[in-house]
């Protein structure tokens, strides 16, 4: 038999069927003829063979080993002792016992251990991901709106429709003494407006930019009169050729409006959040304005962003104007 | 075995394995029964490989436990034999830990008695090696190595489950198995080309 197996076939099928196919490839085997299926330890090595030793493969030595040491045939008595055990654990209390880590072999527990590993990697990978996404986004955006801010540096921080109104003059007026102006006025006109439609109807006048709508025309029985001002100013209005003489008149007129309490409690928020724009008076105006305001109540307009700031400072700078008239 | 499944063998019944413990968990003694004569040949495979000759008795104690702890046990077909093989693995240490007085691999280097028992024609083929043979062989191994051996290829557990009846991760039971296997093919390997008389094989070395 020893010959019958040493023609080299055999090596030949086993390189065929590598590995897990092995019962497969035990099924060709045996399919061969009784001989050629004692493969185990000694037939494949004839005496053809003994330069070049056989080595098995791993489901060859699978088959081997189970074969050797499991026996089909089962221990009757043996049996019967076990299952006696099984009635005798039933019969004497609950069957159901607490079930302990170590009773516990549900697929879920048992796989437990890969499976949170492979999500948290993914996991971690993911976050890595969308992290380096959102970094790179801020980071674009950021770069870009510094771009936009050398550029243009009042109309974004005004309200946005200084720059759609003015997009031309902007740019210089960055450079002049008070490039905040065109916004806060349109803004107050459009209070203005709004006024007049909502005035003396539910509590629209409590909100805050109703607030400071009164505060700059320096109390609610003065709106009107503002307002009228206001819009009478802005359709005479060409652009920023009205806006020197006001620049002139800024410094003097903001001591003033120190005086008026609460017309300018908005007013060093407002000369803080248009801090850049304001470059070109702000000696003047940290002088007057921030100085005599730090100190008083700044509540109503704390939560003003940089344009209502800005629109405070026009707003206090309008006033004197408006009182003097 | 490589690619990290178990044995088909063994595959194959433990659907029924799940059902039969199910059964049995709400008191099915008939169901009791199925599942042993399923479980119980891996078993005592793997309980010779550690205790030797005694292994039948030490499966004997493993099983008053099985019976006893039931009602404890929660899983599938294959996690039943997972528990079944941590709870024979402890009587066995039990047992070799009472009879420490003669190393671990005396049991299974002195004469196992065991002939070979009444095989199917299914494995008629594969009887190319006496069960003493393989146990001799299994205990030339490292313990590690033969206990990885067992629970993969005579238990049928996979990877993961082998790993946790041993207290190991699975990449060192992996391993163990790999080197178990390789050693052993090896082995094998050798001892065809000096054996001159393959059917007795209570003779070879």
């Amino acid at each position: 038999m020893g010959e019958q197996q040493s023609d080299g076939g055999v090596p030949g099928r086993r390189r065929v069927h590598p590995g897990g196919s092995a019962y497969g490839d035990r099924a060709a085997h045996r399919a061969d003829g009784g001989p050629s299926g004692h493969l185990g330890a000694h037939g494949l090595d004839g005496p053809g063979r003994v330069g070049s030793r056989h080595v098995l493969d791993d489901a060859e030595l699978e088959l081997l080993l189970t074969a050797a040491l499991i026996r089909d045939g089962i221990d009757a008595e043996a049996e019967q002792r076990a299952v006696a055990a099984f009635r005798a654990a039933r019969d004497a209390g609950p069957h159901r016992a607490r079930t302990r880590r170590r009773d516990d072999w549900r697929p879920r527990e048992r796989r437990h251990p890969g499976r949170s590993l492979k999500a948290t990697l993914s996991v971690l990978l993911a976050s890595l991901t969308l992290g380096g996404v959102a970094v790179a986004a801020i980071g674009s955006v950021g770069s870009t709106d510094g771009a936009d801010d050398r550029g243009r540096t009042p109309a974004s921080t005004r309200a946005p429709g200084a720059s759609a109104g003015e997009p031309g003059d902007t740019p210089s007026g960055s450079a002049s003494a008070h490039p905040d102006r065109p916004a806060p006025a349109q803004d107050t006109e459009a209070r203005c407006r709004a006024y007049e439609q909502v005035d003396g109807r539910g509590r629209a006048m409590d909100a805050t930019a109703w607030k400071r709508l009164v505060e700059a025309a320096g109390g609610e029985r003065n709106v009107t009169a503002y307002c009228a001002e206001q819009l009478a100013r802005s359709e005479e209005k060409p652009g920023g050729t009205a806006r020197p003489d006001k620049g002139a008149d800024a410094p003097g007129s903001g001591g003033a409006a120190n005086g008026s309490g609460n017309g300018d409690t908005g007013t060093g928020n407002a000369e803080n959040g248009s801090g850049n724009a304001d470059t070109g008076s702000g000696t003047d105006r940290s002088g007057g304005g921030g100085a005599a305001e730090s100190g008083s109540s700044s509540g109503t307009s704390s939560g003003a962003s940089g344009s209502s700031g800005s629109s405070g400072g026009q707003d206090r700078l309008a006033q004197p104007d408006g009182r003097r008239r | 075995m490589g690619q990290g499944g178990a044995p088909r063998r063994v595959q194959a019944h433990d659907g029924e394995l799940g059902a039969a413990v199910a059964r049995a968990q709400n008191g099915d003694e008939a169901a009791f029964s199925v599942a042993y004569r399923i479980v119980q040949p891996g078993l005592l495979g793997y309980l010779r490989g550690l205790v030797g000759e005694d292994a039948e008795d030490v499966a004997s104690d493993a099983w008053l436990e099985i019976a006893r702890d039931l009602g404890r046990f929660k899983g599938d077909g294959a996690g039943f034999r997972g528990w079944t093989a941590t709870i024979a693995r402890h009587r066995a240490l039990d047992h070799l830990r009472r009879q420490r007085v003669r190393p671990r691999s005396s049991a299974l280097e002195q004469d196992v008695l065991d002939l070979p028992g009444p095989h199917s024609t299914h494995d008629q083929a594969l009887e190319a090696i006496s069960t003493e043979h393989a146990l001799r062989l299994v205990g030339g191994l490292p313990q590690d190595q033969a206990e990885a051996v067992l629970l993969r290829v005579v238990v049928g557990l996979d990877g993961p489950a082998a790993a946790r009846v041993l207290g190991k991760r699975p990449g060192a039971v992996r391993t163990a198995v790999y080197r178990g296997l390789k050693r052993l093919a090896a082995q094998l390997g050798a001892e065809g080309v000096t054996d001159e008389a393959p059917r007795t094989l209570g003779e070879s070395k």
